[in-house]
C-alpha cells in the first residue's frame, strides 16, 4: 500500500508539474501515517523538492506539504529547511513568490546554525522590496527572526511606515516598536524622525495601525525623552503624555487598552498636566501649554488640554480591560505627585464598585501601591467602599482589600471602629479568612493604639468569660477583638497599660490560632512569651508593685537575674516577668542601696538579654525607655567613682551598641520603613554601630576571648545587616570586613575550646560558600538575610577587671579670644598638654590635627619619650602644624588617636598611621590667628 | 458639487429632529420628528420645504430615522401617511421594534387624554411601519446606485445609531443623538475613522461639561438607600425606556451587594414591556451586559416587581418606578399626590424637563404646596432628590466625536442657539473646523469634496506595488531652542514614500485623464530620459520663447519639488520653487493655458499626487491633484544645463544649483 501511494505520487512530477488532488491526498496520508518508513519518506521528500525547483508547479501546495512533513517527521527538517531556503533564494515567476512566505516560515523549523538565511541582509531586502505585498508583510512581521544590522533594519522600517497598505505599515510599526528596544540610537533626527512619523500615525485611518502606532509612539517617545537633556526632559515627557492621552478618546478598544498602557509607562509628568486628567475644564496651569505633536491631522501642536479628563474617561470606560489599564496606569503615575494621587482616590474608590472583579483587584493594587508611597489619603466617605470590597465574595479582592487597610492611618476613632467591624464581619462571612485577617487586626491595632484602648474598653465585658466559666472564644467576634487588644502595647503610640492583663491570659488560651495568622510577625514561642509578659506586666506595674513586691525583688532579685538562660525563647514566661519588675524598680533599688557599681552592671548586662525579644516583637519604645534608665544608673556610679572604672563604662557603651543595634534591627525588619525612608537611616545607625564596637574592641584593656567574641558576633551581626538590605553597593567591601572578623573568630577558636553561635557557625558556611562560588555572590544575600534569624543576643558576661584607655588633651593658653598666633606658609608649634590612662608603651599613639573636613596632619607621640607609668602618664607637648593656611584666622581641631593594629584595614597617609584609628578622646579646637607685627 | 443640509428642524432648539441633506442630487431625510412643546402646526416640520408640489417620494431619496424618540420620529406616520411619502425609510431593528409602542402611546395620550384631533390613526402607524427596512449596525445598505448607507452604534437609547451616507465622493455622517460615555446598560458611541465632508451632530449640551457618572451614582444610591433606611417610599418617575432600566440595574445591583431586602417596583404597562425588548436586543446594550447574559439576563432584575394600585399606601418602605418621567398625569402623578405630603418619603426627580411640568417646579424651588388643578393643591413635605443622567454626551463628549472624525464641516442641531454658538466658535478655533449652526427652515450650502477619475495605466499600478521610499532632511536651523518653546512641528528627517508620485498625468484633448508611468510616457513620445541639473529661484517670464524642442518632460526629483529650495532672491520670484495646489475646477482652469501655452504634441505635463485612500472597500482610486511646476526646466543630456522656457531677467543668471 505504501509503495503503492508512493509510486502514485512520484511518477507525476514530468508529466505533471501540479499535483493532482488524489496525489495530494497520498502524499498527506503517508505523511501522516505514523508507520510509513523512513525511505518512503525520503523519497517522498526528494519527489517534493524536484516539484518544488519546477517553476510551473504549485508552490504553495508543495510547501505546504512541506510544512506537515517537517512537522510530523523533525528528523527531515533540515533538508526541508534548505529546500525552502533554495526556493527562496529563486523566486523569479510570479507564483513563486507569493509562496516566499511559506518557504520562509519553513525555515525557522531548522535550528542549525551552519545554514541561516536569516542572516543574509541582502537576501531580506530584496525579499522586502519585491513587488508581492504578501511577502513583505510576512518579512515585517517577522524581522525579530533576521540578523540584519540594526541601521538597516530601521532606514526599512521607517520608510514602509509610509506604505500605502495598512497592514505594511501596521507591520512596519511593530518592527520600530521590537527594534526600539534592541538598539541604541544616537542620532536625535532619526529618533525624532521615527517619532513623530509614528505619530502622524495614530490618526490613520485603518484600526490597526493606531493600535500599532500607540506602541511605537510610547516607545519611541520614550527614547526620544532620554535622549534629552535634564533641563528639556520634562517637556518632552509631558509631550508624550499628552500625545498619547489623545488617544483614549478613540472608539477603538484595544487601541484605548494600548494608550493607557503607553501612558502608565511614562517616568515623569508634570503635575499639571496629571491634574488635568482629572478634570474636563481646562485648569489655569495647563489653559496656554502646547507641546510639540499632532493635535489632529492637520494641526501640529497638541495643546496640554488634550489631557483633560484621560483617567476618568478610562475608568468610566464600557470595557473592563480599559478600565484595568487605567487603573494600572493610575497606579504609576500617583507616585509622582501627592495632590494627583488625592485627585485620584475619589474615583478609584468607585472602582471598587466595579463589576469586573479584575478591575476592581487592580483599583485595590492601585491603591495599596499608593498607600505605600504615603499618597492615600482616605476620606470617611470612601470607607463604605472599602467595607463593601472587605465581604467581597471573591478571596482575592477580600485579600488586597485588608493589605491597603492595613496600610491606612485612620483619624477617627468612629471609622475605626467601622473599620474594625469591616473586618469582623469579613471574618464572620469567610471564616477561611482568619489567618490573615489575624494579621491585619494586628498590624492595624499596632498603628491605632489609642484607638485599640477605647474600643477595647467598650467591648471589654463582652470579652470576659461568661457565668458558667466558658470563655466564647468560638465567637469569631471574640476573637478578632482579642487579637486587636493585643496588638495595643506594640503600638507606636506609646499606651502599653492600659489594656486589661486578662485580655493577653485569655489570647493565651487560642495561640495555635493566632501564631497561625502572625506568622509573619512572630514565631509561636516569641508570641506566647509576649502574651505571658504583658498578661503579668501591667498588673506588676499597676497593683502589685505597690503591695511589696519591689521588697521582694531586693532580696531575690540579683541572683535569680543572674541566673538567666541564655536562650530567649527557653524559659520564657519567667524571663519576661523577671524582666518587667525590674524597669521601674531597679531605678530605685539602685539609688537607695550602696550596691556595688559591678553588681550594678552585672545585673543590666543581664537585663538587655530579655530586651532582645521586645525588639524582635517590635516593641521598640519600651526598649528604649529601659535602656535609657539603665544608662542613667550606669553614668550615676560613674560619676560617683572616683577614677572612671572601666567596666562601668564598658557597660555602658555596651548599653549604648544595644540600643544602636537594637534600632537598626527594628528598622530593618520593618520592610515597609526601610523600603521608603529606611535606607539612609539604616546605614547611620550600622556605621555608628560599627564604630562603637570598635572601640569596644581595642579601648579595653584586659577582655578576655569570651568577651571579645561577644563583640565580634555582634560586629557581624552589624556587617551582616549591612550586607543583606543591599543598600549600597559596596557589597565586596562589606564582604571583605565581614572575613576579615570570621577569621579572627575563628583564630580564636584555634586558641581554645570555644562554642560559637549557630549564627556564627551559619555565617562561616555562607562565607565559604561565597567565597568557593565565582560570580553568583550577590545572589547569595538572601542566605545572609536568612542567617539573621539564627541571631540571639546572649548573656554578656564580664568576667574580669577592664582597663578603659583614655587620654585628655588640652591645648595650653588657648580660646578662641587668645589665639596661637601663626605665620602664614610657616610652621607653628603648639603646645599640649597630655593625660594617658592605661596606655602601654607599645600603643602606637598619633595626635591628629585636622584643618576643615579632609586635611589631617598627623604627630606620632613615643611614648617612651616621656615619663610616667602605663596607668596614668601626663607631660606636656609642643606638636608642630606644618600647613597653615593663608587665611587670619583659623582652627584645627586635635585629638589623640590609638593605632588598633588588629584592624586589617590599611591607611594611606604618608607618615601617618597604617592601620585603622581609633580616638581616645573627643577632638578639641585649637585656634590660631595671623601674628600682628 | 455642493452638499445642502436644509434644517426643517432642530435647528437652533431642541425638538422635532429633521434634516433634509442633498449629497449629489441625491436627497435624504434624516430624522422626522415632532416638537412636544406645541400643539400647533408649529410641532411637525415644514415639509412644503422639500416639495411645494407635495410629490415628496420623488423629492427624496429615502428617509432614515436614528431612534424612537419621539422628537425624531413623531412625525413620521404623519409623513408617510398623511402627506402620503411612500419611499424607502431605514431605521436599526431596536428602533424598528419599539417605534410603534411610542407612536402608539404618544397617540393615546393625545387623542384619548387629551381630546385632541388624531393626527395619525393606529392603522397609519402599522402601514407605516410597514414600509420601514430595518438594518443592522455597520452594514452597508446601497440604496441606489450611488447612495451608501451604514449605521453605527450611538448609545443614547437602545437601538439608537448614526448614519454614514455616501453619495460618490461625498460622504456625511448624521450623528442623531449619542452618548460618549458608556451607560450601565447601553455602550458609547462607536464609529470608524471616516472621510467625511459634513458631520452633522447632536448639541444639546453643547457648553456643559458633566462630572464622573460615578459620584452622581453614589449620591443617588445613598439618598435611596437613607430613604428606604427610615422607612421612606421613594418614587421614581421616569421615562418608561431608557432612564428606568439604567437606574433599576443600579438599584439592583447596589440591592445585591447591600443584601436590602426592601421591594422594588415597576408600575405596570410600558416599562415591563420595554424590559423585555431590552431582552431581546441585548446585543444592542453595553459589554457589560452582554458579558454577564452568559449567566443571566441582565434585565432579568432580581429584586424587581410589579407594582398594583392597592399598594400605594401598603406600609413599608419600597422604591417605585412610575412612568411619565415629568409627573405631567398617569400613574407617576397619582402616586405622587398620596406620597408627597409625608415627610419620609422621597422623589427623585430626573434631569431633564419640559417648561411647563410638575417636575420643573419641584425642580426650579422646593415648594411646600403644588396647585396642580384649578381647586386641587398638593402639600409637598417629602424630600426631592434632582438626579440628571443624561444619554446625551456633553461639550467634551463632542468635541471628542468631531475630533475624531476630523471632518470638514460640522453642522450643529439639536441645541440651543447660545450654546450652539459657544460650541461652533470651540470647534473653529481649537480643530479648524469650518463650523454652522442653521435656524430652522434654513438651506445650508457646503462645498463638498469631488474628484476627477483618472485611468491609470498597468504599468504605472505595476510600479506602485514596489516600495520607493526616500529621506530627506530638511536643512533647518530651527533645533534644540525651538524644542523648549514648542514650536517645532515636523522632525527634521522625513520619509517620503514616493511611489505613488512617480507616474505622470496626462491629459489629451477630449479623452479621461491617465496615468501612466515615466516609461510608458516616454516611449510613447519617443523621447530620451532627460535630468534636471540647474533647479533655481529666478524670476520667470510667462512667455515661452521659440520652442524649439517638444521634450517635455521633467524628472525633478521629488525631494527639491517638495523640501524648501533654497531661494537667494525670494522677493521676486514667481513660481518655480513654491508649490501651489489646486482642486477641482480650478485645476481644469489651469490645465487649459498650460495647454496653450506649451504646445507641441502634448497638452500638459504635470506632477501629482496620487493617493490610495480608504482601503479596499472603496473600490476606486482617489487622486489628489497637486500642480507643482508651471513651467518645465530641461536639462539636455550629458549638456550643459539649458534653462528652457524660462527667461532670467534682471540680474542675469542666477548661480546654477545642483
Amino acid at each position: 500500500m505504501e509503495r503503492r501511494l508512493l509510486a502514485a505520487v512520484i511518477c507525476t512530477p514530468e508529466k505533471n508539474p501540479n499535483l493532482s488532488p488524489e496525489s495530494t491526498a497520498a502524499v498527506l496520508s503517508l505523511i501522516t501515517n505514523p508507520f510509513t518508513s523512513d525511505t518512503t519518506l525520503s523519497s517522498l521528500l526528494d519527489t517534493l523538492i524536484l516539484h518544488l525547483q519546477n517553476p510551473n508547479s504549485d508552490h504553495r501546495k508543495i510547501l505546504s506539504l512541506l510544512s506537515a512533513l517537517s512537522r510530523h517527521h523533525s528528523s527531515l527538517c533540515h533538508r526541508i529547511a534548505a529546500a525552502a531556503a533554495a526556493a527562496s533564494f529563486i523566486s523569479s515567476s510570479s507564483t513563486s513568490i507569493a509562496s516566499i512566505p511559506h518557504a520562509l516560515s519553513l525555515l525557522e523549523l531548522d535550528h542549525s546554525a551552519e545554514f541561516d538565511s536569516f542572516s543574509d541582509e541582502s537576501l531580506f531586502l530584496s525579499l522586502c522590496f519585491l513587488q508581492c505585498v504578501k511577502t513583505r508583510r510576512w518579512m515585517l512581521r517577522n524581522v525579530s527572526r533576521f540578523h540584519v544590522r540594526p541601521s538597516v533594519l530601521l532606514t526599512v522600517l521607517l520608510g514602509f511606515t509610509k506604505d500605502p497598505y495598512p497592514y505594511i505599515r501596521e507591520a512596519a510599526l511593530d518592527g520600530l516598536v521590537f527594534l526600539s528596544n534592541g538598539i541604541v540610537v544616537e542620532d536625535r533626527s532619526l529618533i525624532e524622525c521615527c517619532y513623530f512619523r509614528a505619530v502622524e500615525l495614530l490618526f490613520d485611518a485603518e484600526n490597526s495601525v493606531r493600535c500599532s502606532a500607540v506602541r511605537a509612539v510610547s516607545e519611541w517617545g520614550q527614547l526620544l525623552v532620554a535622549l534629552n537633556p535634564d533641563t528639556t526632559k520634562r517637556d518632552w515627557s509631558d509631550a508624550l503624555f499628552v500625545q498619547l492621552s489623545l488617544m483614549v478618546r478613540d472608539t477603538d478598544m484595544e487601541i484605548r487598552v494600548a494608550a493607557f498602557n503607553a501612558l502608565g509607562k511614562i517616568q515623569t509628568v508634570s503635575e499639571d498636566i496629571l491634574l488635568q486628567t482629572l478634570s474636563k475644564k481646562a485648569l489655569a496651569a495647563t489653559k496656554e501649554k502646547k507641546f510639540p505633536g499632532q493635535y489632529t491631522a492637520n494641526l501640529f501642536k497638541v495643546p496640554a488640554m488634550a489631557a483633560a479628563f484621560t483617567f476618568v474617561h478610562g475608568l468610566e470606560d464600557e470595557f473592563y480591560e480599559v478600565r484595568r489599564s487605567a487603573c494600572h496606569a493610575l497606579q504609576m503615575l500617583t507616585v509622582l505627585s501627592a495632590e494627583f494621587a488625592g485627585g485620584a482616590v475619589h474615583i478609584l474608590m468607585d472602582m471598587l464598585n466595579d463589576d469586573s472583579v479584575v478591575v476592581r483587584l487592580q483599583a485595590l493594587e492601585t491603591l495599596h501601591h499608593m498607600a505605600m508611597h504615603d499618597h492615600l489619603k482616605v476620606e470617611e466617605s470612601h470607607l463604605h467602599m472599602f467595607f463593601g470590597a472587605l465581604i467581597d465574595n471573591n478571596a482575592l479582592i477580600r485579600s488586597a482589600a485588608r493589605k491597603t487597610l492595613q496600610l491606612i492611618k485612620l483619624q477617627k476613632l468612629a471609622v475605626f471602629r467601622s473599620c474594625i467591624d469591616g473586618l469582623i464581619k469579613n471574618l464572620e462571612l469567610y471564616p477561611e479568612d482568619e489567618a490573615d485577617l489575624f494579621s491585619v487586626l494586628y498590624k492595624i491595632g499596632r498603628t491605632h493604639g489609642k484607638f485599640v484602648i477605647s474600643i477595647i474598653k467598650e467591648v471589654s465585658q463582652e470579652l470576659e468569660p461568661s457565668f458558667d466559666g466558658k470563655l466564647g472564644f468560638n465567637k469569631v467576634r471574640t476573637a478578632a477583638l482579642l487579637v486587636l487588644a493585643i496588638s495595643a502595647p506594640v503600638s507606636l503610640e506609646r499606651r502599653i497599660c492600659s489594656i486589661p492583663p486578662q485580655m493577653f491570659s485569655y489570647a493565651v488560651t487560642m495561640l495555635g490560632r493566632l501564631s497561625c495568622g502572625l506568622v509573619d510577625v512572630m514565631n509561636q514561642s516569641n508570641l506566647l512569651a509576649y502574651l505571658t509578659y504583658c498578661s503579668r506586666f501591667t498588673v506588676a506595674s499597676a497593683s502589685e508593685f505597690s503591695k511589696g513586691e519591689a521588697l521582694e525583688f531586693h532580696s531575690t532579685g540579683n541572683v535569680q537575674l543572674l541566673k538567666r538562660s541564655d536562650e530567649i525563647c527557653g524559659d520564657l514566661p519567667r524571663t519576661s516577668m523577671d524582666l518587667n519588675k525590674d524597669t521601674t524598680p531597679l531605678h530605685n533599688y539602685l539609688l537607695n542601696s550602696h550596691v556595688k557599681a559591678t553588681s550594678c552592671m552585672e545585673i543590666v548586662l543581664g537585663k538587655v538579654v530579655d530586651l532582645w525579644p521586645m525588639i524582635q516583637l517590635g516593641c521598640w519604645d519600651e526598649v528604649v525607655r529601659t535602656l535609657r534608665s539603665w544608662k542613667q544608673e550606669l553614668k550615676k556610679f560613674i560619676c560617683n567613682s572616683r577614677q572612671p572604672a572601666g567596666i562601668l563604662v564598658f557597660a555602658l557603651k555596651y548599653v549604648h551598641v544595644i540600643k544602636l543595634l537594637g534600632k537598626a534591627w527594628a528598622c530593618y525588619f520593618s520592610k515597609r520603613n526601610l523600603q521608603f525612608k529606611g535606607m539612609g537611616v539604616l546605614e547611620s545607625l550600622l556605621g555608628k554601630t560599627e564604630r562603637r564596637l570598635k572601640e569596644m574592641l581595642n579601648r579595653y584593656a584586659g577582655l578576655s576571648r569570651e568577651e571579645t567574641l561577644h563583640i565580634l558576633e555582634l560586629m557581624l551581626v552589624t556587617y551582616t545587616l549591612r550586607l543583606s538590605y543591599g543598600g549600597i553597593c559596596c557589597f565586596e567591601d562589606y564582604m571583605q570586613k565581614l572575613n576579615f572578623v570570621l577569621s579572627r573568630v575563628e583564630y580564636f577558636r584555634k586558641e581554645g575550646p570555644l562554642e560559637l553561635s549557630h549564627f556564627v557557625n551559619e555565617l562561616q558556611n555562607i562565607s565559604s560558600e561565597i567565597g568557593n562560588s565565582e560570580d553568583g555572590s550577590i545572589h547569595k544575600l538572601y542566605l545572609l538575610q536568612k542567617s539573621l534569624n539564627l541571631f540571639s543576643l546572649k548573656h554578656f558576661v564580664l568576667s574580669g577587671e577592664l582597663k578603659y584607655l583614655d587620654a585628655e588633651v588640652v591645648v595650653c593658653d588657648n580660646d578662641f579670644q587668645n589665639p596661637i598666633p601663626f605665620i602664614s606658609g610657616l610652621p607653628v608649634g603648639i603646645p599640649f598638654r597630655i593625660k594617658l590612662y592605661n596606655i602601654s608603651n607599645e600603643t602606637r599613639l598619633w595626635l591628629t590635627m585636622t584643618l576643615g573636613e579632609k586635611s589631617t596632619q598627623f604627630v606620632f607621640l613615643d611614648l617612651d619619650e616621656f615619663e610616667g607609668c602605663n596607668a596614668i602618664r601626663e607631660f606636656t607637648f609642643i606638636a608642630p602644624f606644618y600647613r597653615t593656611p593663608k587665611v587670619k584666622y583659623f582652627s584645627l581641631r586635635v585629638s589623640i588617636a590609638m593605632e588598633c593594629l588588629s584592624e586589617d584595614q590599611h591607611f594611606k597617609h604618608r607618615n601617618g598611621p597604617k592601620h585603622d584609628l581609633v580616638h581616645l578622646c573627643k577632638g578639641k579646637e585649637v585656634h590660631l590667628s595671623m601674628a600682628v607685627k | 458639487m455642493d452638499i445642502e443640509c436644509l434644517v426643517l428642524g432642530a435647528g437652533q432648539e431642541v425638538g422635532k429632529s429633521c434634516v433634509v441633506v442633498t449629497i449629489n442630487g441625491k436627497r435624504i431625510m434624516f430624522d422626522c420628528g415632532m416638537h412636544m412643546g406645541y400643539l400647533d402646526h408649529q410641532r411637525y416640520p415644514d415639509f412644503s420645504m422639500i416639495s411645494k408640489s407635495g410629490e415628496f417620494t420623488d423629492s427624496l431619496t429615502c428617509i432614515i430615522i436614528t431612534h424612537f424618540h419621539l422628537d425624531h420620529i413623531g412625525a413620521l406616520p404623519y409623513f408617510t401617511e398623511v402627506c402620503g411619502y411612500n419611499g424607502p425609510i431605514y431605521m436599526t431593528y431596536p428602533t424598528k421594534a419599539l417605534a410603534p409602542l411610542m407612536l402608539e402611546d404618544y397617540r393615546k395620550v393625545m387623542v384619548d387624554r387629551r381630546g385632541e384631533e388624531e393626527q395619525f390613526s393606529s392603522e397609519h402607524i402599522v402601514k407605516c411601519m410597514k414600509k420601514v427596512t430595518a438594518v443592522d449596525l455597520k452594514q452597508t445598505i446601497q440604496v441606489d446606485e450611488d447612495l451608501q448607507i451604514r449605521a453605527y452604534y450611538a448609545g443614547h437609547v437602545l437601538g439608537a445609531a448614526m448614519f454614514y451616507a455616501k453619495v460618490g465622493d461625498a460622504a456625511i455622517v448624521y450623528t442623531g443623538d449619542y452618548n460618549m460615555t458608556p451607560d450601565r446598560h447601553l455602550g458609547a458611541a462607536q464609529i470608524d475613522r471616516l472621510q467625511l465632508d459634513v458631520v452633522i451632530t447632536e448639541s444639546t449640551y453643547a457648553t456643559t461639561y458633566r462630572d464622573s457618572k460615578y459620584a452622581k451614582e453614589r449620591e443617588f444610591l445613598k439618598a435611596v438607600h437613607k430613604c428606604v433606611a427610615g422607612g421612606g417610599k421613594v418614587l421614581i418617575p421616569t421615562f418608561a425606556l431608557g432612564r428606568a432600566q439604567e437606574l433599576c440595574m443600579l438599584l439592583d445591583d447596589y440591592w445585591e451587594r447591600m443584601n436590602l431586602k426592601v421591594p422594588i417596583y415597576f408600575s405596570a404597562g410600558l416599562t415591563i414591556q420595554a424590559n423585555m425588548y431590552y431582552k431581546i436586543f441585548i446585543n444592542w446594550t453595553s459589554k457589560k451586559v452582554k458579558d454577564t447574559y452568559a449567566t443571566r439576563n441582565a434585565f432579568d432584575f432580581k429584586n424587581v416587581c410589579s407594582f398594583d394600585r392597592s399598594m400605594i399606601n401598603a406600609p413599608g418602605p419600597c422604591v417605585l418606578f412610575a412612568t411619565p418621567g415629568m409627573i405631567s398625569g398617569g400613574f407617576s402623578l397619582e402616586v405622587f399626590r398620596q406620597w408627597a405630603p409625608h415627610e419620609g418619603n422621597l422623589v427623585m426627580l430626573p434631569g431633564f424637563h419640559i417648561k411647563i411640568s410638575i417636575s420643573c417646579c419641584l425642580c426650579s424651588k422646593t415648594p411646600t404646596q403644588i396647585r396642580l388643578d384649578q381647586d386641587v393643591f398638593i402639600d409637598v413635605r417629602c424630600q426631592i432628590h434632582q438626579l440628571s443622567f443624561s444619554p446625551h454626551t456633553d461639550a467634551k463628549g463632542i468635541m471628542d466625536l468631531v475630533k475624531f472624525l476630523s471632518p470638514k464641516h460640522v453642522v450643529l442641531v439639536h441645541g440651543e442657539k447660545p450654546k450652539m454658538a459657544a460650541l461652533k466658535e470651540k470647534i473653529q478655533s481649537e480643530l479648524g473646523i469650518k463650523c454652522y449652526y442653521p435656524a430652522n427652515n434654513e438651506n445650508l450650502c457646503i462645498p463638498s469634496t469631488h474628484h476627477v477619475k483618472a485611468v491609470a495605466s498597468d504599468a504605472f499600478l505595476q510600479s506602485c506595488l514596489c516600495p520607493n521610499f526616500k529621506f530627506l532632511e530638511t536643512s533647518s536651523e530651527q533645533d534644540s531652542e525651538l524644542a523648549i518653546t514648542h514650536n517645532i512641528a515636523m522632525p527634521q528627517l522625513q520619509v517620503y514614500d514616493d511611489r505613488v508620485c512617480e507616474g505622470v498625468l496626462t491629459l489629451q484633448r477630449d479623452q479621461n485623464p491617465k496615468v501612466v508611468n515615466h516609461n510608458e510616457l516616454m516611449s510613447a513620445l519617443g523621447i530620451k530620459t532627460h535630468e534636471v541639473k540647474l533647479a533655481q529661484c529666478c524670476e520667470v517670464s510667462r512667455e515661452f520663447p521659440d520652442y524649439r524642442h517638444e521634450h517635455i518632460y521633467s524628472n525633478m526629483p521629488p525631494l527639491l519639488l517638495k523640501g524648501k529650495m533654497p531661494s537667494q532672491n525670494t522677493s521676486h520670484t514667481v513660481n518655480s520653487c513654491c508649490t501651489s495646489s489646486m482642486a477641482g475646477e480650478e485645476l481644469a482652469a489651469k490645465t487649459t493655458t498650460a495647454r496653450w501655452k506649451l504646445g507641441g504634441g502634448f497638452e500638459l505635463e504635470l506632477r501629482f499626487e496620487y493617493e490610495i485612500g480608504g482601503g479596499a472597500e472603496r473600490g476606486e482610486m482617489e487622486a489628489r491633484w497637486w500642480v507643482f511646476w508651471d513651467e518645465v526646466v530641461l536639462v539636455e543630456d550629458g549638456g550643459q544645463p539649458v534653462v528652457w522656457g524660462l527667461e532670467v531677467a534682471g540680474g542675469g543668471k542666477g548661480d546654477d544649483g545642483t
